[in-house]
């Protein structure tokens, strides 16, 4: 019997200097743009923001999806602290195991950014589910 | 002896008792250790210690190729990514790897102490004013420095040659450089070795404190342990003092990522096999290992000019409100979040400290030359509110923690639990209530660097006094802060 796929959803852990993220989706397209989201949610300390603006695109490439998780994370960290810019939407047009091509609408804010600083391989996990993925992944903020 | 973690997982090492400040967890406690563990710490600290992850990531640092010794944790270690906070490990630079993990990601974190000429009575009366104006001169949170937007080949200059353009342009005196941390300039810097992303971060964020546990403070010297070094060091009790902790902001942050994912990438073809990717490394002398260590001590120079650019700031505040009696001396800078090639019992060694302090004594060379009678000055700084210390190194902890020690109190709560603890307008009154004054972005961030959320400043700086890491010279009470 197939599992129903899973619906994207992410919770946020507390530690002394960090925040663990915890996301689950159906496919990887899926874990990445809810992983987006819940860094929005953290780098957006004030969360009433509408995307707008001219789609970017975001292309990362890595070594397998564990660090192409990392490596999505840390490129949208990158554009919050150079351009103020945070990435709340997301369309995933190509999803690999090693590679992620998307298209994001976001909010640029010269005050209310969250602090941010990397996503890092610490405790790093990303596995099959039923019905999907699961990953956690560290935030040092 | 088992420990138990925060997430109810079992740490199960056996632990020897060296001494009543040290605990070995001996190469034999897992198989792929190289060296064993050492741990400074009282019992009170130990409890703290044995909750969270730190030992474990002991272990794991004790397991990389050319670790030499022993691995430390000092006693204010707590766990960090892939390598704890608070630890100390040397590899030996030809059979040995560098990690960035074992540096941190706020490269050259650190912290500087400027002392005044002036005694608290003649301070008091303009205090409120010089510390509103150091938090409108200072821009803190993830804030940039509007007044020095460096130019591509500026910022190169920074990270080639640390202070060098400071001076040049007025930010720095002459006597500063010689008073700082390896002269504020790490020669084996390349800032081609950073990446454009890294710069982009970085160029416009020189003389900004950041987040986090990041402060500038004014403080008063209330009491005096050595005199003798603290006359060396041109401190008084009763006397006005600055700490300034900062680190390398977005660039040393960009720069450990780049280089976590480039050694992530590269071990498989070097044979490494880690317990924790985060503790990604290559050998020293690889071309990956030696671009990594070129950006890192680029990284580390950028920092100390950060911490330089604040203080031209703060001498500037202090000249504002106090004329030439608000005279700014630098006593020293110091690093705690970095990797230096240093000489230890004959062997040319790679000293990883992540969260530890360099507290070289007074024989060795790298000791300033004023300080050589008493040892090299380190700060330890405390939690908002809480006191700092200046300690000074001995020879002694060459041998006992490759010449390294404590770095500050340690977390103790998360931020959230911070909050939930205590609202940030109870910590602003109860600051204020102590005679403290606060600046702070938000009352919410003022909550999560309640002082309650960190570990035991006194205690730590105890244990680094009574195991001869470094001596306690003098304490310096928090008079206004204004937090990052």
């Amino acid at each position: 019997m197939t599992a129903t796929p899973l619906l994207p959803a992410h919770e946020m852990r507390q530690h002394t200097s960090e925040i663990e993220l915890h996301v689950r989706a159906g496919s990887l397209g899926d874990l990445l743009a809810e992983a987006g989201r819940a860094l929005a949610e953290v780098e957006l300390i004030k969360a009433d923001c509408v995307p707008g603006g001219p789609v970017r695109t975001i292309r990362v490439t890595s070594s397998d999806r564990e660090a192409l998780l990392v490596d999505w994370l840390n490129e949208l960290i990158f554009l919050a602290d150079f351009d103020r810019w945070v990435a709340l939407d997301f369309s995933i047009n190509l999803a690999e195991e090693t590679e992620v091509r998307a298209g994001a609408s976001g909010v640029t804010l010269e005050w209310g950014l969250s602090r941010v600083k990397a996503a890092t391989f610490h405790r790093l996990r990303v596995e099959d589910v039923p019905g999907g993925l699961e990953a956690n992944v560290i935030l040092d903020v | 002896m088992s420990s138990s973690t925060s997430d109810g997982s079992l740490s199960d090492y056996a632990t020897v008792s060296v001494s009543p400040l040290i605990r070995e967890i001996p190469v034999t406690a897992r198989p792929d250790m190289r060296v064993p563990v050492r741990v400074y710490a009282d019992e009170y600290l130990w409890q703290q210690i044995v909750r969270d992850r730190s030992l474990e990531q002991a272990v794991n640092v004790a397991t990389l190729p050319g670790v030499t010794g022993c691995v430390y944790a000092m006693p204010d270690v707590h766990e960090g990514y892939g390598f704890p906070v608070g630890g100390v490990a040397a590899l030996d630079v030809e059979e040995g790897v560098i990690s960035p993990g074992g540096v941190g990601y706020d490269i050259n974190c650190g912290v500087r102490l400027l002392a005044s000429d002036l005694d608290l009575s003649a301070a008091r009366p303009r205090l409120e004013a010089v510390v509103h104006d150091l938090s409108r001169s200072i821009p803190s949170g993830p804030g940039r420095n509007p007044q020095l937007d460096l130019t591509a080949t500026d910022l190169d200059r920074v990270l080639d040659e640390g202070g060098a353009l400071l001076l040049e342009r007025g930010l720095a005196l002459p006597e500063d450089l010689p008073n700082t941390e390896a002269g504020g300039r790490l020669a084996a810097a390349r800032s081609a070795c950073v990446s454009v992303k890294a710069k982009q971060r970085g160029h416009n964020q020189l003389g900004t404190i950041g987040s986090g546990n990041h402060f500038v403070e004014v403080q008063v010297v209330n009491e005096v342990f050595e005199p003798e070094a603290a006359a060396a060091y041109g401190l008084r009790r009763g006397q006005i003092t600055l700490l300034i902790h900062t680190g390398s902001r977005g660039l040393g942050h960009q720069v450990c990522t780049d280089y976590v994912r480039q050694m992530d990438q590269a071990m498989a073809r070097y044979g490494i096999h880690l317990p924790d990717r985060q503790l990604a490394c290559a050998p020293f002398d690889s071309p990956e290992g030696q671009a990594y260590f070129a950006a890192m001590c680029a990284a580390a120079n950028f920092a100390w000019a950060n911490r330089q650019t604040i203080t031209s700031s703060a001498r500037r505040v202090f000249a504002r409100a106090y004329g030439t009696a608000g005279r700014l001396k630098l006593v020293y800078d110091v690093a705690h979040n970095i990797a230096k090639v240093e000489e230890h019992g004959g062997a040319s060694l790679c000293v990883h400290r992540k969260g530890a302090t360099r507290a070289f004594g007074p024989s060795h060379p790298e000791t300033p030359a004023p300080y050589r009678a008493v040892g090299q000055p380190v700060f330890i700084p405390g939690s908002m509110g809480t006191a700092s210390y200046v300690l000074a190194g001995n020879d002694a902890a060459m041998t006992l923690s490759f010449g390294s020690t404590c770095h500050g109190a340690g977390r103790a709560m998360s931020r959230s639990e911070a909050k939930r603890t205590r609202p940030g307008h109870e910590v602003r009154r109860e600051l204020e209530r102590q005679g403290i004054i606060v600046r702070c972005p938000s009352s919410s961030e003022l909550a999560e660097e309640a002082p309650t959320a960190y570990k035991d400043v006194e205690r730590v700086v105890g244990v680094v006094h009574q195991a001869g890491l470094a001596r306690k010279v003098a304490r310096l009470k928090p008079l206004g802060v204004v937090k990052g």
